[in-house]
């Protein structure tokens, strides 16, 4: 069963024309959101992430989100029966829903609970939410088999798939190897709940993006092969 | 392929567990090595020669403090040189700052930070030493050395639990015992190590680094006060502040001169007062400044490198005058000689496990007589040291009466350690009683050379005798740690050759099961990438004092990692489902997706329980408030938590739908053992004043013999009594039956009644350990072992699904992490100091996950054999 899924989604998902072009000038689009996120945080704002964690990652989160859902959601995956402004409804209802659950592992793997703690948690899972969820959400929307696909078996078929599917690993990966340091007893600034997760994750979403350029990249490349076979 | 029966599996891996047993208890032997350490206190029979077969004499009595003064004048034959001691300790200074390295003075900047210090020096006030501190240069084993002259070995954290009093001999209870008053200001680990010795006290905490200004102020604000007064006789000055200067900006911090120079205010203020007025009526004080450790370039220390180890001892005020500022300041010793110089400059014993010698050049204000009797004492100690670790080293020594003319021959000294000591103790009781006799007959012609032989044969013994000692104190036996470490090696390449050899047989009798493009899950990729880290992480102290974080972390990862495979057979959902999947099917599977997040939340609960660690315990927990919210909300818990052990036991006795009548028996055993401990808990609470009662004891005793028998009983009898043809309908109970292979077991019976009777005894041992755990931990952790009890039963429920195929091997890890993340969760650690004397069984809690897993290897080894 899995596989005739598999094969079914990735039908629909090859016709849907993403060039390695257009793929590389949305996620070059989606990062210099996130540079101007920071300047704006550093030079209009004059905060950062270590004093104040959560105003800055609130505004990251502002700044980045019409970006990242409006480039999702133009290639969305069957723009026939879903228009531009369904496709951004299902990214903005995605963002809640990933943010509850980012803020769930989060808490599961040991992040601090307490009111001093919570707005820095609920901007930290926004974020995390906006690069894992809300791309696949815009494009997918909620098509059970595309998500269980890209999150669960990590298949990606097609370059939308390694677009979504590798900045989001990344982005967890990062996260993940962002908390190393947080226990440790070097009395730096940044081992506080949730920085260096936060830069974890940025790093991990940015690797992420690159990477998957280099797959779709790969991807293109064997694409035209087996059409002429 | 050898051909692996069933018996040859068993007595291998039996084999195999056995010499793993060996080798590690060889391994502990050899790196806890126990050594013989005197006990007790030294007392009068210090001042009698320890060569001779003791005699037993009637005066050993508990004398009172000032007969036991003059006993001790009279007996050591030393006048005492002072009577006040001024102890002043500068965590954290290194010798060179004051004293310079090697030949160099210390440089331009640090002579002027301390100028009154360095006048001190050159005048030939005082003498300076490298105190030479051994390893772990940190603060308490430290001041431990400097007072005890000893070394500590491994152990002695572990031999006294939780108490960090100071239990050896020591020169602050010598003082004690003669009834000195002692006040002490600066650095509370003092008043940790002699609770109630001081008449006055303001301790400090070390805990905020960041200060380097109020922990100093804390102290000197004392100093007029305690100056005048005149009713201490030892006055102890512990400034932290130097540490923290070094911990914040490093050796060569810029805040490092300011601090020096309050320093040397401070010892220029006890001298102005103290010891520069010769007529005091109070007698003469001795000021000795000392640091504990040195510094590395960063500030840090604990390490043994010469940075660290460096640290200093000055003697301010002994009545002889040193000739130029090199002699003043160019002398080594080590920390451990600072106890026996102390403790004979002010007439009590030195303390029964020194290793230190006395400091050359700070008796010089005493007679020849009584510098040889100093050297004969401390020699004497030694001796008595060197005997409780060599026992044959008393045979052969020269017992005699010094006022006979008896001539030894002295000889070269050369072979095994005891006959050299035995021969250079000989040699220089010899020379000294010559001198002796040479003195009371009145010619001293070449008295001189005599007394300098005298004493150069008393100090080739005590250094000989000292080094053997703190050698012998840090050494470990090599080969028998190689020889652990080795038996250990090839028990795991035993075991690895039997677990290749199943594995063999297993594809051979379940071909479909491996595969052969077999790729590696998610969740064994990682447990093997968590063992990994683990191992690296055990390099990093700073990431071993936070062990719990790491368990915590790695256990839920993976715990998310089997929620992730969860998730992939969970049917789609947008799949017209033409098959008709059975909604029971769907809707167990959800459950088992949910006993996930089940496993999770509680181990986010538990995590939360105490916070462990070294760091962050001062943080806020849950058990600090439930403490804080009162001992009655505790009670109530600890009450509902045994009547929730109960009932979950039950309920998963009863999920074997037994049909025998064998199970109510196991079921009614749960329940009065149950009884039982809830009675003892209620009645222990009723009487928390009184450490221990009768009632409560009698009710632990009947506890742990029902507990007992009924675990006895189960284990032999429930293979026989578990009727064999019940489990045909399994299709409702198949959760207990673990079956990772549900393959082609339908047919196999037998077996399954098997694995009924090890569902049963595994379940009874899980059941009776938590209520033994309710019974002796604290009330305070009843809800820790209830939260690992349930995260075993979901864990279980977890692997039991039909659709997941975890490898046996993925299952015992996410136990062993369970069981790792509980131990902590529990609120211990993983040092030796912080063991819970009441919680000290836990670690056999782990060994009880330990026997649950081995009853799966148990099921796999029957259904492969």
């Amino acid at each position: 069963m899995e596989k005739t899924t598999a094969e079914a989604s990735s039908d629909q998902n090859v016709s849907v024309p993403v060039s390695i072009w257009e793929a590389f000038r949305l996620h070059l689009i989606c990062g210099l959101g996130l540079a101007v996120a920071f300047w704006v945080a550093h030079n209009i704002y004059s905060i950062d992430l270590i004093s104040n964690p959560d105003q800055t990652l609130f505004l990251i989160w502002v700044i980045e989100t019409p970006i990242i859902i409006g480039v999702y959601s133009i290639s969305r995956w069957n723009p026939k029966q879903c228009s531009f402004l369904k496709a951004v409804g299902h990214g903005l209802l995605g963002i809640p829903a990933g943010a509850f659950l980012n803020a769930f592992g989060a808490i599961v793997l040991g992040a601090p609970i307490g009111f001093l703690y919570i707005k820095r948690t609920i901007s930290w899972s926004l974020l995390m939410s906006l690069f894992t969820f809300a791309p696949a959400a815009s494009v997918f929307g909620s098509s059970w088999n595309n998500w269980q696909r890209l999150f669960v078996y990590a298949k990606p078929a097609g370059i939308v798939d390694y677009m979504i599917c590798l900045p989001a690993h990344g982005t967890v990966i990062g996260a993940w190897l962002g908390a190393w340091p947080m226990p440790l007893d070097w009395e730096r600034p940044w081992q506080e709940w949730p920085i260096s997760v936060s830069y974890g994750a940025i790093a991990g979403y940015i690797i992420g993006m690159v990477a998957s350029l280099g797959f779709i990249f790969m991807f293109d490349r064997r694409r035209p092969h087996v059409k002429g076979d | 392929m050898s051909y692996l029966t069933c018996t040859r599996l068993t007595t291998w891996t039996l084999a195999a567990v056995l010499l793993q047993i060996f080798g590690l208890s060889f391994f502990l032997y050899g790196f806890f090595p126990v050594k013989p350490a005197l006990s007790g206190v030294s007392g009068p029979e210090s001042y009698r020669s320890p060569m001779c077969e003791p005699v037993k004499d009637l005066e050993e009595k508990i004398l009172p403090p000032d007969r036991l003064r003059s006993l001790y004048k009279e007996m050591s034959g030393i006048p005492l040189s002072f009577d006040r001691l001024i102890l002043m300790v500068v965590d954290g200074l290194p010798a060179e700052f004051v004293l310079g390295k090697g030949d160099q003075p210390p440089t331009k900047v640090m002579l002027e930070a301390m100028p009154y210090t360095q006048s001190l020096l050159s005048s030939g006030m005082a003498v300076g030493y490298h105190a030479k501190a051994a390893p772990p240069t940190v603060t308490m084993p430290r001041l431990k050395a400097i007072v005890s002259g000893a070394i500590g070995g491994f152990l002695d954290v572990a031999f006294n639990f939780n108490t960090q009093a100071l239990l050896d001999d020591n020169i602050v209870g010598q003082f004690y015992n003669i009834s000195w008053k002692m006040v002490m200001h600066g650095d509370e680990t003092w008043l940790k190590l002699f609770p109630g010795f001081f008449t006055r006290h303001d301790g400090v905490s070390s805990f905020y680094v960041k200060d380097t200004i109020e922990v100093d102020h804390n102290v000197s604000r004392h100093l007029k006060t305690e100056l005048i007064a005149d009713d201490w006789n030892l006055l102890i000055l512990h400034y932290l502040g130097l540490d923290h200067v070094g911990h914040i900006g490093g050796r060569n911090s810029i805040l490092m001169s300011p601090k020096l120079k309050e320093m040397d205010e401070v010892v220029k203020m006890i001298h102005m007062n103290k010891i520069l007025p010769q007529d005091d009526p109070h007698g003469q004080t001795l000021l000795v400044l000392v640091s504990d450790h040195g510094m590395t370039g960063n500030g840090n220390h604990g390490g043994s490198s010469y940075d660290e180890t460096d640290s200093l001892a000055v003697f301010i005020g002994l009545r002889s005058k040193v000739p130029d500022y090199a002699s003043a300041t160019n002398n080594a010793a080590f920390q451990v000689d600072i106890a026996p110089t102390l403790a004979l400059l002010f007439g009590v014993p030195i303390p029964k496990n020194n290793i230190g010698v006395l400091i050359e050049g700070t008796f010089a204000s005493l007679t020849d007589d009584q510098w040889l009797r100093a050297l004969e004492l401390n020699s004497w100690q030694l001796l008595r040291l060197l005997q409780a670790q060599l026992p044959h080293l008393s045979q052969g020594l020269p017992c005699k009466d010094p006022t006979v003319e008896q001539y030894s021959q002295i000889s070269k000294c050369s072979g095994s350690a005891e006959l050299k000591f035995r021969c250079l103790i000989s040699n220089a009781a010899a020379l000294h009683d010559a001198w002796r006799l040479n003195g009371a007959r009145g010619f001293r012609n070449n008295s001189r050379d005599d007394f300098r032989g005298t004493v150069a044969a008393y100090y080739e013994f005590l250094r000989t005798a000292s080094e053997w000692l703190s050698r012998r104190a840090t050494d470990k036996p090599l080969d028998l740690l190689a020889f652990g470490v080795i038996t250990m090696f090839v028990s795991c390449l035993i075991l690895f050759w039997l677990c290749k050899e199943v594995y063999n047989k297993q594809k051979q009798c379940f071909p479909n099961l491996y595969r052969s493009n077999y790729t590696m899950h998610s969740d064994e990729s990682f447990v093997s990438i968590a063992i990994l880290i683990y191992i690296f992480s055990m390099g990093s102290s700073s990431i071993v004092e936070e062990e719990q974080y790491i368990w915590h972390f790695m256990t839920s990862t993976l715990y998310l990692i089997f929620f992730r495979r969860s998730i992939q057979s969970l049917p789609a959902g947008q799949t017209p489902n033409l098959l008709n999947v059975s909604n029971g099917q769907k809707c167990s599977n959800y459950s088992h997706t949910c006993s996930i997040i089940f496993v999770l939340i509680c181990g986010r609960v538990l995590r939360g329980w105490h916070q462990g660690g070294v760091n962050w315990t001062h943080l806020p927990d849950i058990s600090k408030w439930l403490e804080q919210a009162g001992l009655h909300s505790i009670i109530y818990i600890q009450i509902a938590s045994v009547v929730l052990v109960i009932s979950l036991g039950s309920w998963a006795l009863y999920l074997l739908r037994p049909k025998s009548a064998f199970v109510p028996v196991v079921h009614i055993s749960f329940v009065i053992s149950g009884i039982l401990v809830l009675l003892h808990n209620i009645e222990h609470q009723e009487h928390t004043l009184i450490t221990s009662n009768y009632s409560t004891t009698s009710i632990a005793q009947i506890i742990y013999a029902t507990i007992s028998m009924s675990v006895i009983t189960i284990v032999i009898a429930s293979p026989w009594l578990m009727p064999i043809s019940l489990y045909k309908t399994r299709s409702t109970s198949r959760f207990h039956l673990m079956s990772s292979h549900s393959i082609d077991i339908h047919k196999r019976t037998p077996e399954l009644g098997l694995r009924g009777a090890a569902y049963l005894i595994g379940w009874t041992y899980i059941v009776f350990w938590c209520l033994i755990q309710l019974l002796l931990q604290k009330p305070i952790n009843a809800v820790p072992i209830i939260l690992v009890l349930l995260q075993i039963l979901a864990s279980m429920y977890y692997f039991s699904m039909p659709e997941l195929h975890h490898k046996q091997w993925v299952e015992v890890a996410a136990f062993y992490f369970l069981g790792m993340a509980g131990h902590f969760g529990l609120g211990n650690s993983n040092t030796l100091a912080t063991i819970d004397v009441a919680g000290a069984f836990i670690s056999l809690y782990i060994t009880c996950r330990y026997h649950n897993v081995c009853y799966y290897l148990c099921i796999t080894t029957v259904d492969f054999s």
